[in-house]
């Protein structure tokens, strides 16, 4: 959630560039690692309030009630079952097996074998097997964090362990278990000793895990102090001496902070004349992440005026995506008409017959109807709020009267649940279509958080996560996309991703390089990030 | 017939002559204001308690986020305790506080008074140190400009506190950061040192938020007490009667000017004293401060109640101890008040 301050600093920010330093120069390139990485070094990186700098209920993964947001935090200190990885420019990004040593599938994809990498050690010394990650699998499941995994276990034998292995069985076949494990508690496997030996209150605090890194201090939400585990399973990493985390109340400080020598990273940047600024300036790297989740305009089909397709179709034609893209964001950010990006799987950048801009088409849909009011809401946030003032005078341009409104989550999602609203500028989808908030959140039947009640969009997207064939699943969500596009359920805008911005001298993938963000933010590899500074 | 010129003033009546340790007029204002001081911070935690009550939105839903099932909202809800009755709640609440016990943060399930006492040193050396800087600096600066009226100090002197009263502290704040941390890389642009680390680098740390908050007020005090001082100076006839005895132009205005405007001064500095708590949520975000702000700030954004109630309640307490003392100082730089029971 957003709070005002940020949406204050980013407002100024605009005035400040004026004076600000920071001369010409080339923009920043991150990825390319100046050298052969160097052990040892310490760096801070600044993490937004509101968001991943907010851990109120501490970093113990069954209890973390905000995993979803801390994944830097998490992923520094449990590291994961599995990790997103990528080329250093986005491509070829995949899931590869880190604390486990691989996976497999059977009974037709009813069934999955998780094995354990051998050897492993907690940062307390205690080992890290099968029965540790049983353990965790029980108790994460149960978490009320939405990052918990939505696994349709067998009432009999749904966790059990084989030898250094861990079997899952699910009741249908479920492909996307893997792909959503990056997304999900599950992945972060704490130290079943420490924790009785804490207790739950304590660990939270100071949690024990197998990851790249071991707790020194933690102050929720305001500031995570970590050093080098000893213990890590891969030899001479972390390359890091101490990593620590900080809370910072908004994107303009942060990139002071980082000016000053104060900081070396901030994750999350979504302030675009400030991301403008830190690409000119030659002593920062600016890594725009690939898109995954792109910004849609969801319209309410249940209720007027969006229940006449007429209506939806007059919003289609009156959104002039370009304008917005090349006005507002410099072009940096494709265009959308599906809910893939070009970041994801089974991404494609246009479909067949989709409504583009056409106002005179839209004009007369409006007359047609006898005119249109439209209210169009959205969660407040810079970019989202951009959009969305563009959009008002876009829409009006055509004769559609609209009215707009930014809203903290908590007023957001009451209007979801009142079912009242009429349009929601959101984003919509993710790496893996089926993992973490995928695309059913927006557009199935049983979210709340859909505008749309289509049984047989629903099949689609069903059959789409329960497959493991990429052929077959990349025709499935192509088949959701036309479907949604030829009913007008919600026009696309744009596939936007935040950027990392990081000092000179500091490298690591996902932060330098490029990685897709798996929830909003990029899982950066922490083991992997070092600094010559 | 009215009381002589020895004889204490009294504000309201004829003192009540109290027994014991009671008998002293300071004393008893302490015992009063006392108690005085309960239903006020009573008040200020029913009306914070209603208020977090009726703001739309669930504490379970926002923590959960947006795909929360109603199930695993109801569960989380129960877990915390928020399915009871608000009545409950709060008297469940104000049990633990009348014992030193603030509850449990709703969020992390800590102790609030476990957090409340660090954090709360770092906001009170912050505060200390931006009333230390405002009143440090208005004081000198309003002496020098009242001396002298309309002459160059005077008149900028004026024009920066017009220029610093416009500016918001955020503001403020991103301009010293970019000037003083960014430019020049004299004082850090984040962060806290705390005082076991050394009090050079403490002060060091705090300097650029505690001017931040600072700033404003100092130009807000050096304009009322400039102001008053020309009042004071070329209107009152004891200052006449002053200047006729040969007494110095220096010591007519710190003698007798400044020690009657101070009275005016202290009073906006304690009505001000909001203005600084208020400013210390901001500042403490933009310069990652670990202060009871962020606390606050942090406690709102997840809907934990206990931590805004206890962190609300702080504040009260912290704005009454003002009041107390800036009334307390007036009998000190005035031995001739003396205060009724009435």
């Amino acid at each position: 959630m957003r709070t005002p301050i940020p949406r204050f600093l980013a407002a100024f920010a605009a005035l400040l560039l004026l004076a600000a330093c920071g001369g010409g120069g080339q923009a920043g390139q991150g990825g390319a690692a100046a050298g052969p990485p160097q052990r040892g070094g310490s760096i801070t990186v600044l993490e937004l309030n509101s968001f991943a700098g907010a851990w109120p209920s501490g970093l113990d993964p069954a209890t973390n009630t905000t995993g979803g947001a801390n994944l830097s935090q998490m992923n520094a200190i449990f590291g994961g079952l599995f990790a997103l990885t990528a080329d250093e420019d986005g491509g070829n990004a995949r899931v590869v097996p880190e604390l486990a040593s691989g996976y497999e599938l059977a009974d037709g994809d009813r069934t999955i074998r998780i094995t354990i990498r051998d050897g492993v050690k907690f940062s307390d010394g205690t080992p890290f097997d099968a029965e540790a990650v049983a353990f965790n699998f029980r108790r994460n499941i149960t978490s009320t964090c939405t990052c918990a995994p939505r696994w349709p276990l067998a009432e009999q034998n749904g966790i059990s362990v084989e030898g250094n292995s861990v079997v899952l069985r699910f009741t249908r076949p479920y492909g996307a278990v893997i792909n959503s494990m990056v997304v999900s508690n599950v992945n972060w496997i704490a130290s079943p000793t420490a924790l009785q030996r804490m207790g739950p209150e304590q660990f939270k605090i100071t949690p024990v895990g197998a990851g790249p890194f071991k707790v020194v201090s933690n102050q929720l939400s305001s500031e995570l102090k970590l050093t080098r585990n000893e213990n890590y399973f891969k030899p001479g990493l972390p390359y890091l001496d101490n990593l620590t985390f900080k809370s910072v109340g908004g994107d303009q400080p942060a990139y002071q902070a980082i000016l000053a020598g104060q900081a070396h990273a901030y994750e999350g940047m979504n302030t675009t004349p400030l991301i403008e600024q830190a690409q000119a300036n030659k002593q920062l790297t600016v890594t725009i992440q690939p898109p995954t989740s792109p910004y849609l305009i969801q319209l309410n089909t249940k209720t007027a005026p969006f229940d006449n397709q007429k209506a939806r179709e007059a919003v289609y034609y009156a959104t002039n995506v370009d304008a917005i893209r090349k006005g507002l964001f410099k072009d940096w950010y494709p265009a959308a008409q599906t809910f893939t990006g070009p970041g994801g799987l089974f991404h494609h950048d246009t479909i067949d017959g989709y409504r583009t801009y056409d106002p005179d088409k839209a004009r007369a849909l409006v007359a047609e109807l006898g005119g249109l009011t439209v209210d169009l809401g959205t969660l407040k946030s810079y970019v989202a709020e951009q959009v969305m003032t563009a959009l008002q005078s876009q829409w009006e341009a055509v004769g559609i009267k609209t009215t707009i409104h930014s809203d903290q989550l908590n007023a957001l999602i009451g209007n979801f649940n009142s079912n009242k609203w009429q349009a929601m500028l959101q984003t919509a989808g993710a790496w893996d279509p089926a993992a973490g908030v995928g695309v059913g959140f927006r557009f199935a039947a049983t979210s709340s958080f859909s505008g749309v009640s289509d049984p047989a969009l629903d099949d689609l997207l069903n059959q789409a996560a329960a497959t493991v064939d990429p052929a077959t699943r990349e025709t499935l969500y192509l088949q959701a996309g036309k479907r949604i596009s030829d009913n007008a359920y919600a026009p696309y805008i744009l596939a936007f991703a935040p950027a990392n911005v990081t000092a000179a001298g500091v490298h690591g993938p996902g932060l330098t390089t490029k990685i897709p963000p798996v929830l909003v933010n990029t899982g950066v590899l922490w083991d992997q990030v070092w600094t010559s500074r | 017939m009215g009381p002589g010129l020895d004889e204490p003033v009294t504000a309201i009546g004829a003192p009540r002559r109290l027994p014991g340790p009671l008998a002293s007029p300071a004393l008893r204002l302490v015992a009063r204001r006392l108690l005085t001081a309960v239903p006020i911070v009573l008040g200020v935690s029913v009306l914070t308690f209603a208020v977090l009550s009726l703001i739309p939105g669930d504490t379970a839903q926002l923590l959960l986020g947006p795909e929360a099932t109603p199930e695993q909202i109801a569960a989380l809800n129960q877990q915390m305790g928020l399915d009871r009755p608000a009545v409950v709640r709060y008297l469940d609440w104000l049990g633990g506080a009348v014992t030193g016990d603030l509850g449990n943060s709703l969020v992390s399930g800590q102790p609030v008074t476990d957090e409340l006492g660090s954090r709360l040193a770092v906001s009170g050396e912050l505060v200390g140190l931006a009333f230390v800087l405002s009143l440090g600096l208005a004081i000198p600066v309003a002496l020098i400009a009242a001396r002298r009226p309309n002459r160059l100090t005077d008149r900028v002197s004026m024009l920066v506190s017009i220029t610093g009263l416009s500016l918001a502290n955020y503001v403020l704040a991103l301009l010293l950061v970019l000037v003083f941390a960014v430019q020049l890389a004299v004082f850090p642009a984040i962060g806290f040192v705390p005082l076991e680390q050394g009090l050079g680098a403490n002060l060091h740390s705090l300097f650029l938020p505690a001017l931040a908050i600072a700033f404003p007020l100092f130009c807000f005090y050096t304009r009322f007490l400039r102001g008053d001082l020309v009042d004071q100076l070329h209107g009152e006839d004891y200052i006449t009667t002053a200047r006729a005895k040969g007494i110095g132009p220096w010591q007519v205005l710190l003698r007798h000017a400044f020690r009657n405007s101070a009275f005016g001064l202290i009073t906006v500095v304690g009505l001000n004293l909001g203005t600084m708590i208020g400013a210390t949520v901001i500042i403490e975000q933009i310069f990652a401060l670990p202060g009871i702000g962020q606390m606050l700030l942090s406690a709102i954004n997840s809907r934990d109640f206990v931590v805004v109630q206890a962190c609300v309640v702080v504040f009260a307490v912290v704005a009454v101890a003002a009041n107390l003392l800036t009334d307390l100082l007036y009998a000190v730089l005035d031995p001739r008040i003396r205060y009724g029971d009435g």
